[in-house]
């Protein structure tokens, strides 16, 4: 049994459902990203495991206790929200030390409670502050250290990032995400930010519409998106409609050439149209190495990115981008001109709905 | 937690019933002149009485002369403390809080003594009440305007008609006055509410103004000065009602002016 | 948020390399129209309303006979006609300052956090409004209506308790009934400087002591009174500054009977039997004074107010 397990949990405002029938097992331990765009239920699902929202119908066991009718001042799980909410009338030592003194900890416990808590969060000087003589990054820190102080089963973090500079982001996630190995602490993550996702989870839940759209590692859920949506969504990607040729040898037709890929068309009958994706770092061009898929196209754009050079290229009416890396020697034919592309089998992913 | 929540609802009807006893009573207090039955004939007394129409008259003037140069004294001045005086800022809020802190009747004191005797005789004007009806009015029109003016970041669409070659007669017609209005006319309607039931100064300075004219029939007459005072309920109710039609989406204000 | 002066484009090398302030030396065109632009308002202020309080505070000093004195001073404490009218306004400003602030915070709670339909709220909030404005003659007689001799509610309680609350010793023209009158535009005030205030109030402040385990007194005590503290505490000596300054309604009930400080300096300048010039300043300065403290101390909170809740 999970440590924490969320069943076929749903919830209805008025006639919209904010979430369909949710079901997820979290180990101990674990980083699980719920990752979507605005609207796709994340923070409602998390609201519920937090006891601010009540399921409609579902269920939410934690450590094997069922959970689902606690309030959730009783749930023992830490939340860190988006707006940090940190009491403005308090100090930062006082901030972190309140799930404690709620908890009539003795006043000694507290204060060294509340020491371990700055060390971690590297803030030591600042216990006496106030939240409004903070950083935003800073106060963000506070909140995550008031959520852990009461050492909660689960730590839920909503869009903790989401109000902060681009460069703090990057820095304080991987922060958080040390912290959170370092404790050990199970950890439910909320983002709309896929490079975010990427880089800290364990597990990733794609999210859409309230539905669940796929479930696994960072590396599944990019090289091996399941649906159009998570393809789309995660990474950049080129997508375009394909018919088929032969489904036993994985053969399709796009803008009158040929292309393999290497499985996805069980059940597809000849002429069927499917729709296929590539990545564009598997791209290359043909005349650096040959793969199994080679491609007659024109050049019609080609942009610098620093370490990445994106090409733009026509395949017919099809526009796809090929992401090469940067190499001061590299000769790039001209823009108008014809070139061939290749790409593996494998690269050709084909889209189910 | 989904319990009925008894506290708020016994609170809400409790404060509501507070607030229309009152009403209710000086409606029902002056529709009772003629014993047995209700009538207004109350209201008719009133309409009849010359005086009535002479005091609203006079009260109804002063007031457009108040807005006018309510709005000629603030205006301009919101304006520029926004755009190149900020430094200013303090100062002028610290004026507009002068009127709170030197009540009608003090005020009325020192301006008798300076402006009552030559070389400077205003008392003997109008021009003394309407002076003390722009001290009570400046915080709430200054007000407004300056948030009305912060709500458009009118330093900035300054700047871009200037950088577009408006000149300031244009800036101020097509640019500033338009996104002036709602704030504009809530003064306004404030001004207009406080004058016309201005009591003090009037009275004070003896001048025939709505607000003594209900004092007077109200000690020498029952059931009129009820019907009147729900009149000038009714009055100041629509300018308020005015005023929230008005800021309708914006964020609230607190106004409050007048006699007390 | 301030910004600095626009700097004139011509600015010219010397200016730019001393290290002037923007401020400090504007462009000369852009000077003399924005001083032409607010000269009028503090022209205005300086005549109307420093001079008469100046000489206001001068005349304070002036005996009967015209020379200085501390004398109208003395009297205020030591005539006792006059110490009572101090302690009347004051009582009656204290009792409708705390009365209206503790029901109109509770009408407040009520229609924002107390669970009532969206409904109430615009109700309540546009009521207020405008009864916060209905003050003065009017109320008065609003009121004599009401619990006068022949007022609605006297007739009721007659009728349905056989009770005559006149007869028993109740009269709207004394202490009690001036400050259940004024009570009609204090706490509507109240209740609208607090609506947005307690709106100020987070929900995430609340989820968050909630989520560290926190109940609803927890959440009341240590987190949303203390933040609400400076805003209660001054909107409650708005109140009071409030009352102390009203005349219309006291002098509508009474005339000149009632022993308020208003209806005293009101009196003075009428021209009353007792006709002293020096002890109506000083009673008036003496107001001033009281605001003063009053406006000083409010300010205060509104600041401390406002530093927390950004």
């Amino acid at each position: 049994m999970a440590f924490l397990e969320i069943k076929n949990v749903s919830k209805l405002f008025g006639e919209m459902a904010a979430v369909k029938d949710f079901n997820l097992d979290v180990e101990k331990g674990e980083l699980v990203t719920f990752l979507g765009p605005s609207g796709c239920g994340k923070t409602t699902t998390l609201r519920m495991v937090a006891g601010f929202e009540e399921p409609n119908p579902g269920k939410i066991i934690l450590d094997g206790e069922d959970i689902t009718n606690r309030p959730p001042n009783k749930r023992d799980v830490g939340m860190v929200f988006q707006a940090y909410a940190l009491f403005p009338n308090m100090t930062v030592a006082q901030n972190i030390g309140f799930g404690l003194k709620v908890r009539k900890t003795p006043e000694a416990t507290i204060k060294q409670r509340t020491e371990e808590m700055l060390a971690l969060i590297h803030l030591e000087q600042k216990g006496s502050s106030y939240p409004h003589q903070l950083s935003g990054g800073q106060q963000q820190r506070v909140a995550l250290a008031r959520a852990l102080a009461i050492h909660p089963r689960v730590l839920l973090l909503d869009e903790p990032l989401s109000a902060l500079d681009a460069k703090i982001r990057v820095s304080l996630r991987a922060e958080i995400r040390a912290i959170q190995q370092k404790l050990g602490t199970t950890a439910i993550y909320v983002t709309h930010d896929q490079e975010e996702a990427l880089s800290i989870s364990d597990r990733i839940v794609v999210m859409y519409d309230g539905r669940m759209e796929q479930v696994g590692t960072p590396f599944e859920i990019y090289n091996f998106p399941s649906t159009a949506f998570v393809a789309s969504f995660v990474g950049t990607l080129n997508t375009t409609d394909a018919e088929v040729i032969d489904p036993k040898a994985h053969s399709l037709r796009l803008e009158g050439q040929q292309i393999q890929a290497a499985e996805g068309l069980g059940g597809k009958r000849a002429g069927e149209k499917v729709r296929i994706a590539i990545r564009p770092e598997r791209f290359n061009f043909a005349s650096e190495e040959r793969k199994d898929n080679v491609l007659d196209c024109t050049i019609e754009n080609i942009t610098f990115l620093g370490s990445i050079v994106r090409v733009q290229v026509a395949l017919g009416s099809q526009k796809f981008f090929m992401d090469t890396f940067n190499n001061p020697f590299l000769e790039l034919p001209a823009i108008g001109s014809k070139t061939q592309i290749t790409c593996s089998r494998e690269a050709v992913l084909v889209l189910t709905h | 937690m989904k319990r009925f929540p008894l506290f708020s609802w016994v609170w809400f009807i409790l404060g509501l019933m507070y607030f229309f006893v009152p009403l209710i009573s000086t409606m029902e207090f002056s529709l009772r002149m003629l014993k047995g039955r209700y009538t207004f004939e109350a209201y008719r007394v009133a309409f009849q009485d010359p005086r009535f129409y002479t005091s609203f008259g006079y009260s109804l003037l002063w007031a457009i002369i108040t807005m006018v140069c309510s709005l000629l004294l603030v205006v301009p001045t919101a304006y520029w403390v926004q755009l190149r005086l900020p430094k200013l800022r303090p100062y002028v809020e610290f004026v507009t809080l002068m009127p709170f802190v030197v009540p009608a009747v003090v005020l009325i004191f020192g301006l008798i003594r300076i402006y009552g005797r030559p070389p400077l005789v205003l008392t003997t004007t109008p021009a003394a009440l309407i002076v003390g009806y722009i001290v009570l009015s400046l915080p709430y029109m200054y007000r407004s305007v300056d948030s009305g003016l912060r709500a458009v970041d009118i330093r900035t669409l300054t700047e871009a008609a200037q950088s577009l070659g408006a000149n300031w007669l244009t800036i101020i017609r097509d640019v500033i006055l338009p996104n002036l209005r709602v704030a504009l006319l809530s003064g306004m309607f404030l001004t207009f509410a406080i004058v016309m039931g201005e009591f003090t100064f009037a009275s004070l300075l003896s001048w025939p103004a709505f607000g003594p004219y209900i004092e007077e029939i109200g000690s020498m007459r029952a059931y009129t000065p009820q019907a009147v005072s729900v009149m000038s309920f009714a009055v100041t109710w629509l300018s308020i009602a005015g005023i929230q039609w008005l800021g309708r989406g914006g964020a609230g204000q607190v106004q409050t002016a007048g006699a007390r | 948020m301030d910004r600095d002066n626009l700097v004139a484009p011509q600015s010219t090398p010397t200016e730019s390399t001393n290290g002037d302030a923007p401020l400090a030396r504007p462009h000369r065109r852009g000077f003399s129209w924005t001083w032409l632009g607010v000269a009028p308002f503090f022209l205005f202020a300086i005549l109307f309303l420093f001079l008469p309080s100046v000489s206001i505070f001068v005349r304070s000093f002036e005996s009967l006979g015209g020379g200085f004195t501390l004398q109208n001073f003395a009297d205020i404490f030591n005539k006792s006609d006059i110490r009572n009218a101090y302690a009347m306004s004051l009582k009656v400003s204290a009792i409708t300052a705390l009365g209206g602030a503790f029901f109109g915070f509770l009408l407040a709670y009520a229609v924002i956090l107390g669970g009532l339909p969206r409904w109430a709220r615009t109700f309540l909030l546009s009521f207020s409004g405008v009864a916060s404005n209905f003050a003065g003659v009017p109320l008065a007689f609003a009121f004599v209506a009401t619990m006068g001799n022949n007022g609605l509610v006297t007739r009721i309680i007659e009728r349905l308790l056989n009770f005559d609350i006149h007869a028993a010793g109740f009269s709207i023209y004394n202490f009690w009934g001036l400050s259940i009158v004024y009570m009609y535009f204090q706490f509507p005030l109240m209740v609208l400087i607090m609506a947005p205030a307690l709106d100020g109030l987070r929900r995430e402040w609340r989820e968050a002591c909630e989520n560290l385990g926190g109940t609803g007194y927890h959440y009341w005590r240590y987190v949303a009174l203390p933040i609400l503290l400076p805003t209660l505490l001054g909107t409650a000596i708005l109140l009071f500054g409030n009352a102390f300054g009203a005349y219309a309604t006291a002098y509508a009930f009474t005339g000149s009977f009632l022993n308020l400080v208003t209806i005293v300096i009101g009196a003075q300048i009428q021209g009353d039997v007792l006709y002293n010039p020096g002890l109506g300043n000083a009673m008036a300065f003496g107001m001033i004074i009281i605001m003063s403290v009053i406006m000083l101390v409010y300010a205060r909170l509104q600041r401390l107010a406002a530093r927390w809740v950004r």
